[in-house]
């Protein structure tokens, strides 16, 4: 009995010397449980550049930042002034260890650098641009420092390599009629495309926010439910003939 | 702000607070706070008491040791008499603490002819003073008060201390960098200098081989800044002899004064202590507002029979609103026990915040850093504002109401204590009770400037909203610069929203819509006055 105990510690103990060492490209900020079926069920690679698109992608890259700013990571948001703080505190994120650098005007290079290194995840706006120079820097002290990056939009215009892409594919709002309800949950659909060797794509349905405004799994089962409505190609033309009869509102 | 401007008289009275505490000087004596020993008697020293050892430490070394709880209030008020015993060299003396105080002496050196005179005088006025507090007639060496006059406040704290033979030291103009070369790094956290708490500079200043100030002083200051941040920088202008912050000229504006008109009028300190409160949250919000703090406070209190108390305190650091309201309290105390008391009771209180430095994020360094991630990311975010300015960095800060530009509330981070562990006011705009509140859930993206729109029927009509609140026509589509033109697949409201209805000038009037248009974008609208406006996307 007190052999076969002794025996057991020992196998662990023997397990825990003998467990792979943890490379720095190997360690991940936490995402919430919704999102780590698009991570392989970890979470976000430390270091690396993930893109986020598509209508929809504001929200999706908030959505990343919760996991880490309920771990007592920081986040700071450059470029971003028209972020909707209520939103998005619904969706989950805690504001405590959470900056805005609203206009980094033409120094964005200088401030993304500075900030590589001493916070967790950088949340680049879509307006953002970065000379070849600055990414190059930026993507090689993020390698060295762990922290990460999430673009709304191409991360190309930052001259940053993105590791992860994840575009909003496909949305469907529900709630609202024809002058009647209100914009209550969105079902998303994201697709994630992985660079390098073992690219490989998984798609997630998620809601988006759901009816109390935070993010929440979608029952893989629930179908679309109506017709898509995008524009067909005749109504585009429409639009466009439309647009030149109406004066502008000024 | 030349040299000769900034030449300081630093006085400090050794000893002081066992002199406050009421200890004979020449028995045993300490006194204690959180358990240290923070002063002791020089008869206490004699067994080898030196300030900043455990009590029990200091128990062990001299068994009938009297130990005393320090107290700052008691500090201050009693050392008021030496300070008024000085009053008539100038009127403006500045208070730091209880046994030091300090005033500029361009003034009055010149009235009294020359420095070695006027710290000569100061140094029989004090010295007068204190022998009447203790009731001896000679005062011995070791508490006598030392007198130190140079360019800079730091390099006038070093003189008066770092002499022994004589009490007063004055260190010739523009010298007073050869003076503080030969002195230790460590001097950096005890003299009259920001850097009191910053004792991790001077560790990796000493094991980078920089011994003593002239070494700092030699190096060039932005590779310190670059280095060491704002802490890096004081260390560079204190060791050159120069004030660790340029002050900000006066005037600032109307918002460093602050007036209250005490009614009825008030015989007891605490009345008076609170109409001081409010004033000084007031003076203090509104200076972080402009990026600001205070370093130096006048406050004046008045009392109906026209007798003013007016006393100049200044701060290491910065003060808060509650450093200056115990300030009043302090001066208040020590003038009911003068022999000029006010004969009435007091009406009228003033505050000047005499001094303000931009504020350089400095402050950060006190706040409980939970994780070294945090003191890592506030550095990099201080390094942010010097290169952007103080309101580059944000925060988020929600506040009620209605719209949403009034519920997203960022404010500078340097105009909050910036404490990762502070609570942030949920909005919880769901749930808020007032009517015309925004359901969840809600847009995240929040337009900083609402944008023109033109929504229209099928014809290409404008869409209308009644007086009673009903639309009229239906929205087909929609059309901005920036969106283009799109057409409408489902859209909610009018839901009317009302402000100030009481007041004919503000009152406002909208209707909110919310449009999900055939691209798959949903947005918030409103329309005021016939004109729609773009507010928000769910995007």
């Amino acid at each position: 009995m007190q052999k076969a105990s002794v025996a057991v510690s020992l196998v662990n103990d023997l397990r825990q010397s003998s467990a792979p060492v943890v490379l720095a490209h190997d360690r991940t900020l936490p995402v919430v449980d919704e999102l780590t079926g698009l991570f392989n069920g970890k979470g976000l690679k430390q270091g690396s550049t993930t893109e986020v698109s598509g209508t929809g992608a504001v929200s999706l890259a908030v959505a990343l930042t919760v996991g880490i700013t309920r771990s007592k990571g920081w986040v700071v948001a450059v470029g971003l002034p028209e972020l909707g703080s209520s939103a998005a505190s619904d969706l989950g994120v805690q504001f405590r260890r959470w900056a805005f650098v609203d206009e980094p005007k033409d120094q964005a290079g200088e401030v993304i650098h500075a900030l590589t290194g001493a916070v967790d995840l950088i949340l680049i706006g879509p307006e953002i641009r970065l000379r070849a120079s600055h990414g190059r820097k930026i993507a090689a002290r993020m390698r060295e420092r762990g922290t990460s990056v999430v673009t709304v939009g191409d991360a190309g215009r930052c001259n940053l390599q993105p590791s992860v892409r994840l575009r909003v594919n496909r949305t469907e709002w529900t709630g609202l009629g024809h002058g009647y309800g209100r914009l209550t949950s969105r079902k998303v659909e994201i697709e994630l495309v992985n660079r390098g060797v073992d690219s490989n794509s998984h798609r997630q349905l998620l809601w988006l926010p759901d009816g109390e405004g935070r993010l929440s799994a979608v029952d893989q089962d629930n179908e679309w439910t109506s017709q898509s409505e995008f524009c067909s190609r005749d109504e585009q033309k429409i639009l466009t003939d439309l647009d030149k009869q109406i004066p502008w509102a000024s | 702000m030349t040299q000769t401007d900034a030449r300081t008289l630093i006085l400090v009275v050794p000893h002081w607070r066992t002199i406050a505490a009421g200890t004979g000087y020449n028995i045993p004596a300490v006194v204690v706070n959180k358990n240290r020993v923070v002063d002791a008697t020089p008869a206490a020293m004699s067994h080898g008491i030196v300030p900043g050892i455990r009590r029990r430490e200091a128990q062990s070394l001299c068994p009938d040791l009297e130990i005393v709880a320090d107290d700052e209030e008691r500090n201050i008020t009693r050392f008021n008499s030496v300070v008024a015993a000085l009053e008539s060299v100038t009127p403006r003396i500045e208070i730091t603490t209880g046994g030091r105080c300090s005033f500029l002496t361009r003034g009055p050196s010149r009235y009294f002819g020359g420095d070695q005179a006027l710290g000569q005088t100061v140094a029989d006025r004090a010295s007068e003073a204190l022998s009447a507090m203790i009731d001896v007639k000679e005062i011995p060496t070791a508490v006598q008060p030392r007198i130190g006059i140079a360019d800079s406040r730091f390099a006038a704290s070093l003189a008066a201390v770092s002499q022994d033979t004589s009490c007063v030291q004055i260190v010739p103009p523009t010298t007073s960098r050869d003076f503080l070369a030969p002195f230790s790094v460590r001097a950096l956290t005890d003299g009259d200098s920001p850097l009191a708490e910053a004792d991790d500079l001077v560790d990796i200043l000493q094991r980078l081989g920089l011994e003593t100030l002239g070494d700092v002083a030699s190096l060039p200051g932005e590779e310190l800044y670059a280095r060491f941040g704002t802490q890096g920088l004081f260390a560079h202008r204190l060791s050159q002899g120069m004030d660790g912050r340029t002050p900000v000229p006066q005037p600032v504006s109307d918002v460093a004064f602050g007036e209250r008109e005490i009614d009825p009028p008030a015989d007891h300190v605490e009345t008076v202590v609170f109409f001081a409160k409010a004033l000084a949250d007031g003076v203090h919000r509104q200076l972080s507002i402009e990026g600001l703090v205070c370093v130096g406070v006048l406050i004046e209190v008045e009392s109906d029979h026209g007798e003013v108390s007016s006393r100049f305190w200044r701060h290491e650091h910065q003060f808060t609103s509650t450093d200056i309201t115990d300030r009043v309290r302090w001066q208040l105390e020590g003038w009911y026990n003068s022999e000029t008391a006010p004969t009435g009771p007091l009406t009228m209180v003033r505050l000047l915040a005499d001094e303000v430095v931009p504020d350089d994020g400095y402050q950060l360094g006190f706040w409980d850093k939970e994780t070294p991630n945090d003191e890592r990311a506030v550095r990099s975010l201080a390094r942010i504002q010097g290169m952007l300015g103080s309101d580059s960095v944000t925060t988020v800060q929600h506040e009620g109401g209605r719209r949403l530009v009034n519920i997203e509330q960022r404010i500078p981070l340097a105009a909050t204590t910036f404490d990762p562990d502070r609570t942030i006011a949920s909005p919880e705009l769901s749930t808020a009770p007032w009517p015309g509140r925004l359901f969840a859930p809600l847009p995240v993206v929040v337009l900083t400037q609402a944008q023109k729109l033109e929504v229209t029927d099928s014809q290409g009509r404008r869409i209308r909203v009644s007086g009673r609140g009903q639309i009229e026509g239906t929205p087909v589509h929609i059309q901005s610069k920036n969106l283009g033109l799109h057409s409408i697949a489902a859209w909610g409201g009018p839901w009317p929203l009302e402000e100030r209805w009481w007041d004919s000038t503000r009152n406002t009037r909208q209707a909110r819509f919310q449009f999900l248009l055939a691209n798959g974008t949903a947005h918030l609208c409103v329309i005021e006055n016939g004109q729609w406006w773009l507010e928000a996307s769910y995007e």
